[in-house]
């Protein structure tokens, strides 16, 4: 009934998590700094790499993921904590103009809205996602995606003038 | 059998997406016969959170489905954030969860701090914390006023406002504002502390924490139509609440013991002495106890804060124009709804690259679509009581 | 001064003063209730409640009708618009209609019906044709359900109302009110309220139920069902349905106070006003109806499973129960 938590040191455990993450997966980068376990990964491996951590390892919350747009190709990072002090960021990149990435929203529910989000404000299809809808923006006869670093505000304050 | 039908129903209708199964096939009939209703809970609804619009679909007054629709307040908050210079990004963030903007500022004060490597002076951080922990009592003291609103007992709402009423006068003696303060800066807090101030707080907190039991216990903790109303409502298990992302409260009250303040400390927490309130239940009485409870912690930290505030600066040197260094910022503080993260990116210019802000509202709001349904209609309010969200927040 | 009042009391003065005063009191009861119960509302939450309208806000309900008059009658397009707007007539009416046999003073009773408590009860039952024709003809799925509560709460709550009537009936052996104040003459202690006890008690939280205040206000349920039955109402049918509120709220306590606080007995002989006992009759009234405002703005609202329950598992049993031993009482006394 009751959800198990982390417990011990919390350099070993990151230590622990990082080693179980470089026994299962190809991992790009890696690195521990701080509480902070950063591993990055292929966008095909995210879905397998979260459900070590949910799994395997243990951690419990899916905080939250964040899209960045460099124009060509967006970064994703999944902050995974597990409650206890550590913290795991999955990073990955994904290319081109209509990215495709699989849904973690079975591994981790929570991800359900965080995806959505994410889909209408950057247009990420999530594979697999059960209830992919936009949440703030029209639902119907709205195709642009806000967040995309191409669509232009009118109140852009550039202050170049300061600069 | 007719549990199982609906159960099949209600799975069908979230698995593909927007369209109900019944408006696609609108002869579907359970097996007397009779169909159910629809039902639009808001946007203009006199006791939703904010500006929310609950699709129902009921069996009587059974919740059958219940599909939460955001938007009605999105300001985008995140693209007019990529367009401001760092420093100017603050007084939006006043505007995310406008019920605890304090938390809101500290969190993306933290994260710019993060990515800069900022050193903040020792009295500003006690300011910070103090300042935060008065916006949750501020933030707390009314949700379980709404609570009770949402219940039909109109009075308590109106002493929760009154406390928060006194705390925004002292908000507003400190920061000139009482909402959108903009107190909290990068590098430091925008002024010091009045010089009476600190005498004020302890003596409004003092006169608060004897107070307390009168006006938000007494009356409600054991009142029978109180209890009779909340308990085993919305009960969730903590793998329910793990499973959601709920974080601050609604996760307390199952008995999780997760609160950024100590498991994630910022700021001066780790020197400071209080407890992290959970319950056992993990229905909405449990939240309501945690709140109050929480209330009690948050005096206990304005108290030590005031007695341990050291003197000094209260603002960082930085210069006037902030450039961080490319790279990633974090922070996280514990909001009186949860758990509140700020992730900034920086692109090496004085316009941050992205910021993203983890709002509570928005994450915990995921439970409503889980619990409700199953419900009797009257019940969805109460659950709201316990989710608590802020439309500012949820809606970015 | 006296011959003038010996004069008054003669039949026909008796009888138009006494309308009259009923046709006042049922139009005025209502606005002096919304400013009794926004004063006493502001009282409880701390604050002032309506100051502004001539002094101390005495002309507030005079304020309130006066926008309400001015105001569009709105009805919604998909409504049944006879239904919709003959609902709060079928709401007025019988709150109106039942102080006629209630004895404001030792001979100030419009018409002393020896069936008189059988008249208020079966009068009362109207008001639940009301709601459901109000629900029904605004076709909103929010008044609906009001409606269909609204139904089941007044029905079911009936039930222990009369239950808890006929305790009253074997001690008076009459249904008369007049005859049951004039049983409880000599002193407070000759009161029904304290032999029947747990009569008054059934009696005072059904009536309660019985006039959709709060615990019991779930027709209405503001923060669930926005106002229930009444969502679509405007202007001045809106102020007849919260006239008609106001007017069963009087009534239930002018009842209440009928049948077991005595009606206009003073509660000691010496206090005894003659003609002006309605003096007694108002005091008492208007702490019932105090009571009601307490109780309304200090406790939350219930859910209807729970309403049911409380009424059909507890309420009649304890009628019931107290109606054996009344009874038995009674047959031993005698």
């Amino acid at each position: 009934m009751a959800v198990r938590l982390p417990e011990g040191n919390l350099q070993d455990r990151l230590e622990r998590y990082l080693g179980k993450f470089r026994d299962h997966h190809e991992l790009e980068e890696e690195e521990i700094e701080g509480n902070v376990v950063r591993v990055a990964v292929k966008p095909e491996d995210v879905p397998a790499v979260l459900t070590t951590a949910r799994e395997a390892l243990n951690i419990l919350h899916l905080s939250f993921i964040t899209v960045v747009d460099r124009e060509g190709s967006f970064d994703l990072t999944y902050e995974l904590l597990d409650l206890r002090g550590g913290i795991v960021k999955v990073k990955t990149a994904i290319e081109g103009e209509e990215p495709v990435i699989e849904s973690v929203a079975r591994i981790y529910p929570t991800a359900n809205w965080h995806e959505r989000e994410a889909y209408d404000m950057f247009g990420i299809a999530f594979r697999g996602h059960p209830d992919l809808r936009r949440p703030y923006m029209w639902q119907d006869h709205f195709d642009h995606h806000p967040l995309l670093k191409s669509f232009e505000i009118s109140t852009k304050r550039t202050f170049e003038g300061l600069r | 059998m007719l549990q199982e039908e609906r159960r099949h129903r209600t799975e069908t209708i979230t698995l593909s997406g927007r369209e109900s199964e019944r408006l696609s096939r609108p002869d579907i009939r359970d097996e007397f016969g009779l169909e159910t209703m629809d039902m639009n809970m808001g946007p203009q609804h006199p006791s939703m959170h904010g500006l929310l619009r609950l699709i129902l679909e009921l069996d009587g007054e059974t919740v059958v489905r219940c599909d939460p629709v955001m938007g009605y307040l999105h300001r985008c908050q995140e693209k007019i954030a990529e367009n401001r210079m760092y420093p100017s990004v603050i007084p939006l963030t006043d505007r995310l969860d406008y019920f605890a903007n304090m938390h809101n500022e500290h969190g993306y004060c933290l994260a710019v701090e993060d990515l800069m490597d900022i050193e903040i002076p020792p009295r500003a951080e006690y300011i910070r914390v103090l300042m935060c922990e008065l916006m949750r009592l501020a933030s707390h003291i009314p949700s379980v006023g709404f609570l009770l609103l949402e219940l039909g007992a109109f009075t308590p709402i109106l002493y929760g406002f009154r406390e928060r009423e006194r705390i925004q006068n002292i908000f507003e003696a400190v920061t000139g504002a009482r909402m959108m303060f903009h107190y909290i800066r990068i590098g430091g807090v925008k002024a010091d502390l009045p010089e009476d101030m600190p005498e004020k707080i302890w003596n409004y907190v003092e006169d608060l924490e004897k107070t307390f039991k009168r006006d938000f216990i007494d009356l409600i903790e054991g009142n029978e139509i109180f209890i009779s109303r909340t308990r085993g409502v919305g009960k969730m298990s903590q793998e329910k609440a793990v499973e959601m992302g709920l974080t601050g409260p609604p996760l307390r009250c199952t008995g999780v013991d997760f609160d950024v303040r100590r498991d994630y400390p910022y700021s001066i927490y780790p020197e400071l002495d209080f407890d992290v309130v959970t319950d056992e239940a993990g229905d909405v009485e449990a939240s309501y106890r945690v709140r109050i409870k929480e209330c009690y912690q948050s005096i206990r930290i304005i108290k030590q804060v005031l007695e341990k505030m050291p003197e000094g600066a209260v603002m960082a040197d930085l210069g006037r124009r902030l450039r961080p260094p490319e790279g990633e910022g974090f922070g996280r503080v514990e909001g009186p709804r949860g758990e509140f993260a700020v992730h900034v990116v920086s692109d090496g210019s004085d316009i941050p690259y992205r910021v993203h802000y983890r709002d509570p509202s928005f994450v915990n709001m995921q439970l409503l679509q889980e619990i409700v349904p199953g419900h009797y209609l009257p019940d969805i309010m109460p659950i709201m009581g316990l989710v608590d969200p802020v439309s500012g927040g949820w809606d970015k | 001064m006296s011959a003038f009042v010996n004069a008054l009391d003669q039949e026909p003065w008796r009888f138009i003063i006494s309308l009259l005063a009923i046709i006042f009191l049922t139009l005025n009861v209502a606005a002096v209730l919304t400013f009794a119960e926004r004063k006493v509302a502001g009282y409880i939450q701390l604050r002032y409640g309506p100051n502004r309208v001539g002094p101390r806000g005495v002309l507030q309900p005079m304020a309130d009708v006066l926008k309400l008059f001015t105001k569009e009658n709105l009805s919604p397009g998909r409504a049944d618009v006879w239904v919709f707007l003959a609902a709060p007539i079928a709401m007025f009416i019988p709150a109106a209609v039942i102080w006629m046999v209630v004895p404001f003073a030792p001979k100030a009773v419009v018409t002393n019906l020896n069936i008189g408590l059988l008249f208020v009860v079966s009068t009362t039952s109207i008001g639940a044709l009301g709601v459901v024709m109000a629900g029904y003809g605004s076709r909103s799925n929010f008044s609906l359900l009001g409606a269909l509560r609204g139904a089941a709460q007044m029905i079911s709550y009936e039930v222990p109302l009369i239950l808890s009537l006929l305790g009253v009936i074997i001690l008076t052996g009459s249904l008369s009110l007049v005859n049951v104040v004039n049983n409880q003459a000599g002193g407070f202690w000759h009161w029904y309220i304290w032999s029947q006890l747990p009569m008054f008690a059934t009696f005072y939280i059904a009536g309660i139920a019985e006039v959709k205040r709060i615990p019991f206000d779930l027709p209405e349920g503001e923060s669930e069902i926005v106002g229930g039955f009444m969502i679509e109402y405007s202007g001045m049918t809106w102020a007849l349905i919260q006239a008609s509120e106001f007017a069963s709220m009087g009534l239930m306590s002018a009842i209440t106070t009928t049948l077991f606080l005595g009606g206009w007995q003073p509660p000691f002989d010496f206090l005894d006003f003659g003609n002006f006992n309605w003096i007694w009759f108002g005091l008492k009234t208007a702490i019932i109806m105090f009571t009601f405002q307490w109780i309304r703005w200090s406790v939350p609202r219930l859910r209807m499973d729970q309403l049911m329950d409380f009424g059909w598992k507890f309420l009649v049993p304890l009628s019931l129960v107290w109606l054996f031993v009344t009874a038995a009482g009674t047959l031993i006394i005698h």
